[in-house]
């Protein structure tokens, strides 16, 4: 880094001030009678972006704190990093190509895509169950096997979107038995100690399904072919293809972003499911008895919702989702029984930075943990440190989260 | 009267000798020789099992011919996981409560680091296969042996390689945060640079899976060539996200891990891995001794693989000469195999292996650095290519060093 003191003298002055926001905010709203609990959030944010010059004004005028209060200083503390990173090293790729910046964002959003609607089976289990499942990387490392099974071994040249139908089935019909078998105590009585109870019931499913598929599958890593190849195309022509040009296993948009074949099946399948599952919710009578349930059980019980079968929906479909994720991955990564382990620990992170039990929370959390992945890889200096942080990443986005906003950023406060 | 008494004293006392002498050889029946290979994630588990198995198949040969000092050999595996807490914990329970000879195998070099110590401290010899660190033997510790080639002369053979290779000025090396990856990468940069040759290093930790950012990162570097240090399943899914990006194997001259010489994986992990270059330890095919020929009819016939890996051969190696150190010495004590392996020269798989240099004959006196301390001195490092999809990695042409060259080169860049 060119210029790594006045960096860091920047990023410094924003954790000071930031963390003199988050401490002293909600004292002042206490004493003003007013709302406090976006206070330490909002107050953290206006610290670090705007100093005392943003902090004596809010303390002062104290307005009630709406999501602009939380979304616009964010906006401005991320711009003020953006600044310092610039001031800091004028010479880094980050921020000499607007190229390469494009292309780590675009990666960014497209696995915090995938990243978001495997979060969202988590917190689905959640919202309904109030289970934290431990066995839902599992599910996404099944979902991926049952494909490269489905396509490689026992029908080979299948349609690859029947084998990730074929590993849905599989996923839900697991979530679904297990629930029945291991859950269902938990409410009726038959358990004492609920909470932790499902924890180890979880973790037990998780070693269980881990090891099992070890010792069927071995622990050889496979992977399934590509679903589709792209068409070989050049836009708008052969000598000069600036807006498209892609080959079986690429696309190049703009001479500037490339995206690998896998990984834009794999979000638009995402994205697909997504709006299925906002329809399955908002639409369906099964989807509303979830988000009723997810209210409010016991109104939901009065009103003629069976909460049994509901609970059994909720794990099923959650684990689903995350065997979906994993089905669309297997063509990108090598897989082990092992691999579910690292999506799984992003899962929480996402589910905590969104809320736990917020769907919307959920997705906009994975796309904030795929950014944030994303750009430190591509712009930290050091290329010696940039990916052996990316797990840090993530222990940070939960740690800030934690400190500052406990519920999420969509959480709802018990 | 008297000395009759003293006779039959005598005659009892030498009976009670007799007995317990008996008694003492058959408790050290049968003779338990260690074994340490990652079975487990974030380990190399690939590499882990076909070690497993190539050490399996010696002690069998070694049983089949009627044991060591005429007791049966017991093959005690252990998983180190790749995680040198681990190996070292491995390597304690094999010695205090398997009672080992020897210890064999050994993949990960942050593992072989680790566990020396402890057979240090116990005084229990060890035969490393697959631990490359110069500093495990450098360390000159009397109980360690190494038959897998130093990582600074492995390192040599990459840029070697390199500098014969057209129009490449400048090289990026993705290599893994272990005591294997960080040190092979500064001695290949240190290599490169000798040879003219800039580099820059990207580094990652062990079992990365999503490579996407960095490789974002290589490609905006314009390297004329890639050398991959990362091992096991996160080189294959660097390798095959790297072709996807445009920066693969068919783009520019690619070095890939040796994983990838288990050539049904690496087709199924990589498919777009056609004209990789990947590095071999041990005697090509064609100079295959009797012994190579043996092993691999067994291995093949054991695991169904078309070819045993360098590191089968390895691991298969360390156990026979464990084997014949034993016989040489007459006895399991641990100082009299240490004194036979000092002394030993054994015609196996990888050619004739000694040990030059040691107690008798330090390498400092002869000119040679530490790191040649019990070293196996020439274990051959051929590179091959892969040049048609699909290919066999017994079939692929050596094409360095001249030695053992069997076929040119495609540069794809050319």
């Amino acid at each position: 880094m060119d210029n790594s003191g006045l960096f860091w003298s920047i990023v410094l002055w924003m954790i000071v001030w930031g963390a003199v926001g988050g401490v002293v905010t909600p004292r002042v709203y206490l004493r003003k009678d007013l709302a406090t609990s976006d206070a330490k959030l909002a107050g953290a944010f206006v610290g670090a972006a705007g100093g005392p010059f943003g902090l004596v004004p809010l303390w002062h005028w104290a307005p009630v704190l709406r999501g602009r209060w939380t979304l616009w200083p964010a906006v401005a503390a991320v711009g003020l990093l953006v600044v310092a990173f610039d001031l800091g090293d004028p010479s880094n790729l980050c921020v000499t190509s607007g190229a390469f910046v494009a292309s780590q964002l675009t990666n960014g959003l497209i696995m915090g895509t995938i990243y978001g609607l495997m979060a969202l089976g988590l917190t689905l289990i959640f919202s309904i169950l109030r289970v934290v499942s431990f066995a839902h990387g599992e599910f996404y490392m099944i979902g991926g096997m049952v494909v490269y099974y489905t396509t490689a071994v026992w029908l080979p040249g299948a349609p690859p979107l029947l084998a990730v139908a074929v590993a849905c089935a599989v996923t839900f019909a697991i979530g679904a038995v297990f629930e029945r078998l291991f859950l269902r105590p938990m409410y009726s009585g038959g358990v004492e100690r609920p909470i932790e109870y499902a924890i180890l019931v979880t973790f037990g499913l998780a070693f269980f399904l881990q090891y099992t598929v070890q010792a069927l599958a071995g622990a050889s890593p496979v992977k399934a072919h590509r679903f589709f190849d792209f068409p070989r195309l050049r836009l708008p022509g052969a000598h000069d293809p600036w807006l498209l040009k892609s080959s079986a296993a690429n696309l190049t948009l703009f001479d500037t972003v490339s995206i690998s074949n896998p990984r834009f099946t794999a979000a638009l399948i995402s994205i697909a499911t997504l709006l299925a599952l906002l329809y399955f919710l908002y639409r369906t009578w099964p989807g509303k008895a979830l988000r009723a349930v997810s209210q409010d059980q016991q109104a939901a019980a009065v009103a003629g919702i069976d909460p049994d079968r509901m609970n059994m929906l909720a794990f099923a479909l959650g684990g689903m989702l995350a065997g979906l994720s994993g089905a669309t991955l297997v063509q990108a990564f090598s897989w082990l029984p092992q691999v579910g382990m690292l999506p799984a620990l992003r899962s929480f992170v996402i589910v905590v930075l969104g809320g736990l039990g917020s769907l919307p929370g959920a997705f906009l959390g994975g796309l904030i943990v795929g950014l944030v992945e994303a750009a430190g890889t591509g712009c930290i200096p050091d290329p010696q440190r940039a990916a052996s942080y990316i797990p840090a990443y993530g222990m940070i986005i939960l740690t800030l989260t934690l400190l500052l906003k406990p519920t999420g950023l969509f959480g709802r406060a018990e | 009267m008297k000395e009759r008494l003293l006779g039959m004293l005598g005659i009892a006392a030498g009976v009670a000798i007799a007995f317990s002498a008996s008694g003492a050889l058959a408790a050290k029946c049968p003779i338990k020789i260690g074994g340490m290979a990652p079975l487990s994630a974030p380990g190399a588990v690939t590499g882990g099992e076909a070690m497993r198995d190539a050490m399996t198949i010696a002690a069998d040969e070694i049983n089949a011919k009627g044991g060591l000092l005429g007791c049966q050999v017991k093959l005690v595996v252990v998983d180190t996981e790749g995680l040198p807490e681990r190996g070292a914990a491995v390597m304690q329970k094999l010695i205090d409560q398997d009672n080992v000879a020897a210890v064999g195998g050994g993949y990960h070099s942050s593992v072989g680091i680790a566990s020396e110590q402890v057979a240090h401290e116990k005084g229990v010899p060890v035969v490393f296969a697959e631990t490359w660190n110069d500093q495990i033997t450098a360390s000159k510790l009397p109980e360690i042996f190494r038959i897998a080639p130093l990582s600074s002369e492995a390192s040599a053979v990459y840029s070697k390689f390199a500098a014969t290779v057209p129009g490449v000025k400048k090289v990026v090396i993705v290599t893994e945060n272990t005591d294997y990856g960080i040190p092979a990468a500064q001695e290949t940069a240190a290599g490169l640079k000798k040879a003219g040759i800039g580099s820059v290093t990207f580094s990652v930790d062990i079992g990365t899976q999503d490579f996407s950012g960095i490789i974002q990162r290589v490609k905006a570097e314009h390297p004329d060539m890639i050398i991959t240090l990362t091992t096991g399943e996160a080189s294959l899914n660097f390798e095959e996200q790297a072709a996807e990006n445009g920066t693969g194997p068919g783009d520019l001259p690619f070095f890939c891990d040796q994983i990838g010489l288990e050539s049904k994986l690496f087709w199924t992990n990589v498919p777009d891995g056609n004209y990789c270059f990947l590095s071999r330890v041990g005697l090509p095919p064609a100079h295959y001794t009797a012994v190579s020929k043996s092993f691999l009819k067994r291995y093949v016939a054991r695991t169904g693989k078309r070819v045993p890996e360098s590191y089968a051969f390895e691991a298969y190696d360390s156990i026979m000469i464990i084997a014949k150190a034993i016989a040489d010495a007459g006895s399991t004590d641990h100082g009299a195999i240490i004194s036979a392996l000092e002394h030993i020269s054994y015609d196996g798989a990888l050619g004739t292996i000694t040990f030059p240099y040691g107690r008798n004959n330090p390498p400092a006196a002869n000119g040679k650095e530490d790191k040649w301390w019990h070293q196996f001195p020439e274990p051959a490092i051929t590179v091959v290519q892969y040049q048609k999809k699909g290919q066999d990695s017994t079939n692929a042409p050596v094409v360095y060093p001249p030695k053992y060259k069997t076929g040119d080169a495609v540069f794809v860049n050319q």
